[in-house]
């Protein structure tokens, strides 16, 4: 992992966080991306110096709704979201117990955290049904490349005859039963990394991960009320995604052995902690590692506009969404189908049926318009 | 009444130009009860226009004569009320729906340290305190607000607690509007208010079920202008719906409650008891 170090460069790297570790799963094709994270490198602050910053962060706003949104739902010892496991999974009335995981006595740290939620976990595990239903705060670690990140699921996990779900609030609205799906998924795929944390820790303790349930409860505001429902959401897939990727950066080693000897993403930050490294030289390095830009990538990746902006200078048919490259494939550019659409380009082998259909949609469109 | 509005004003602007032939001629001691008569003039017109508006308080319709009290005063009115550790958000409901107070939510946040230091200079000087829940770890919960008097079992919280003593606010605030109906006096409507909000979480306590799917649709066909979870519950539904669940969980939660009061009585000193003690300093002395 010492090449790793070295791309990073003498700052300590940055833990992930389940957000980011769920934007990971949501492009698994990115080379940038997966050397980027696998080294601990701040992305923002890359982005930001390379001129292109991230458009996204949180809204400050979004983050007060979604903390309001949160307390709404854990008042008074969980009440509502009592009410709501009571609907959907047929909690029984006596197991109410909530048990804070956060409160370990004025002292936060991570370790003594981790410790104390592995101990009520495990006693979880052990014990019958007079353990513990809902545990609020749980810190949760996941190894990740070699790097040990904390994991604080905004989510109680509970217990149910045995089984251990995850519970995720978001502060978006389900209308009329329907949510958008972007934010579902992305919900989704954040709960699939707490399922998969928590599995890892049952696992360790020596019990059972299966017993960690893939059904996520997502509580989220109703219509166009501030009153919580909740549904269950499958995340198999999203684990699926999760792990592949997961193992794919504990393997990175064969991408970065392919790079360039001596490419550091190093800032070279001076004694402020401002970036002094020339924009060109970083902006070379960055480009050393391929990236696949997709439309998605604006809503998960810090360097989304650099890889845009890399994309639409090269004419990438990335730029067009995936569906559209996958449909293109072994064309590179927009300017290369272009060109083969309107028959100006002699197709290479094996260009021949993307070519034949091109002209095909060249000719149609001719006559429609 | 306008003619001593007038002799005031007169009388006013006479003190003024009497104070600063006063200050001119460096007359500190007579400048200074001149400055003291001018004040109380100054006081006296503006009784006398307050007395000529006819509704002097409509300027400020959200601060009833109840907010005279001090800030503690009214917490503790609150937590008697409630009669379990509350959590500030909850206090200011209950103080707002019940006794019409005035509490915000920012006036709770240093209360619990205000009430520590003071007891930490004198001890037990006040007749109670304002202090902390205490964890089953016997640190202070976070957030949660108690009465110093009450027994140390009520002032700890197991695991069912939290689901306990939201059983037993329910109960709290349905039996005080109960009382309010008895003289068929209306409940304000923020109590009523707060009563559905409690209600919702408790089965078979909220009007129409229990807010399942099938429950909203039955509602619907129930008449116009009656939402789901938005209708008044009957107080004495919630009371017994309450008391149902409340069976449920009492004796598992008054065994683990008498645990950890026997735990922190023996190893808490009087402040810690109250305030909570900090984890580390408590291994400490285990070791």
């Amino acid at each position: 992992m010492d090449r790793l170090d070295e791309l990073r460069g003498p700052v300590p790297p940055r833990p992930h966080d389940a957000r980011a570790i769920a934007a990971l799963a949501a492009n698994p094709g990115c080379a940038r991306r997966a050397v980027l994270d696998a080294a601990g490198i701040d992305k923002d602050a890359t982005a930001t110096h390379l001129g292109f910053p991230a458009p996204f962060g949180q809204s400050p706003f979004a983050i007060t709704r979604g903390n309001v949104f949160e307390a709404l739902v854990k008042e008074s010892g969980c009440a509502e979201l009592l009410r709501l496991l009571r609907e959907i999974l047929g909690l029984p009335i006596p197991l109410a117990s909530y048990t804070d995981l956060g409160d370990v006595g004025g002292n936060p740290s991570a370790h003594l955290r981790h410790s104390h939620t592995r101990r009520l976990l495990d006693r979880a595990a052990r014990d019958g049904d007079d353990a513990g239903t809902l545990y609020d705060h749980p810190l949760l670690r996941l190894d990740i490349a070699g790097h040990t990140s904390y994991l604080e699921p905004d989510v109680v996990a509970f217990r149910l005859g045995g089984r251990f779900h995850i519970v995720e609030i978001k502060s978006f609205s389900v209308i009329d039963g329907q949510a958008e799906p972007d934010k579902v998924a992305a919900a989704a795929r954040q709960a699939a990394v707490y399922v998969l944390a928590l599995r890892d820790t049952l696992e360790e303790l020596g019990h059972d991960p299966a017993r960690v349930s893939h059904d996520v409860v997502l509580v989220c505001p109703e219509n166009f009320a501030n009153r919580p429902a909740a549904t269950l959401v499958d995340v198999r897939r999203e684990l699926a995604v999760l792990r592949r990727q997961l193992a794919r950066m504990t393997r990175v080693g064969a991408i970065v052995d392919a790079l360039e000897p001596g490419l550091t993403f190093d800032l070279v930050p001076d004694a402020g902690g401002a970036p002094t490294r020339p924009v060109a030289d970083l902006r070379e390095a960055v480009r050393g590692v391929g990236a696949r830009y997709a439309p998605d990538c604006l809503s998960t990746c810090d360097l989304c506009f650099f890889c845009r902006d890399e994309a639409a200078s090269e004419g990438s048919t990335d730029l067009l969404g995936r569906q559209v490259r996958d449909a293109l494939g072994g064309v590179a550019t927009v300017a290369e189908a272009l060109g083969l659409a309107d028959g100006s380009l002699i197709p290479d082998e094996g260009q021949e049926e993307i070519a034949r259909l091109l002209r095909l949609a060249d000719r149609m469109y001719a006559e429609v318009s | 009444m306008s003619e001593s509005l007038d002799d005031l004003e007169e009388r006013i602007n006479t003190l003024r130009s009497e104070i600063r032939r006063a200050v001119r001629a460096r007359e500190g001691a007579l400048a200074r009860s001149l400055r003291a008569e001018l004040r109380g003039a100054e006081r006296a017109w503006d009784q006398a226009l307050a007395a000529h508006e006819p509704t002097p308080d409509e300027a400020a319709p959200d601060e009833p004569p109840g907010s005279l009290l001090p800030v503690r005063e009214q917490v503790h009115q609150a937590l008697t009320l409630l009669g379990v550790p509350a959590a500030g958000k909850m206090i200011v409901a209950v103080h707002g729906a019940l006794r019409a107070g005035s509490l915000r939510g920012p006036q709770l946040t240093s209360l619990r340290r205000d009430e520590e230091r003071s007891f930490r200079t004198s001890p037990f000087a006040r007749p109670y305190y304002l202090c902390a829940a205490l964890t089953d770890r016997l640190s202070a919960s976070r957030g949660l607000l108690a009465v110093s008097t009450w027994p140390l079992e009520k002032r700890v919280i197991g695991p069912l607690s939290p689901r306990v003593d939201f059983l037993t606010t329910a109960i709290r605030v349905a039996e005080h509007l109960l009382r309010l109906d008895e003289p068929a006096e209306q409940a304000p409507p923020g109590a009523q208010r707060l009563l559905a909000r409690l209600a919702q979480n408790i089965p078979g306590a909220a009007p129409y079920g229990t807010g399942t799917p099938g429950a909203g649709a039955a509602v619907r066909g129930a008449g116009p202008g009656v939402v789901p979870g938005f209708a008044v519950p009957d107080p004495a539904v919630v009371v017994k719906a309450a008391r149902a669940e409340l069976a449920v969980h009492a004796d598992a939660d008054a065994t683990a409650r008498a645990e950890i009061a026997g735990r922190a009585r023996d190893r808490l000193r009087d402040p810690e008891r109250l305030f909570g003690g900090a984890m580390l300093t408590l291994a400490r002395r285990e070791a």
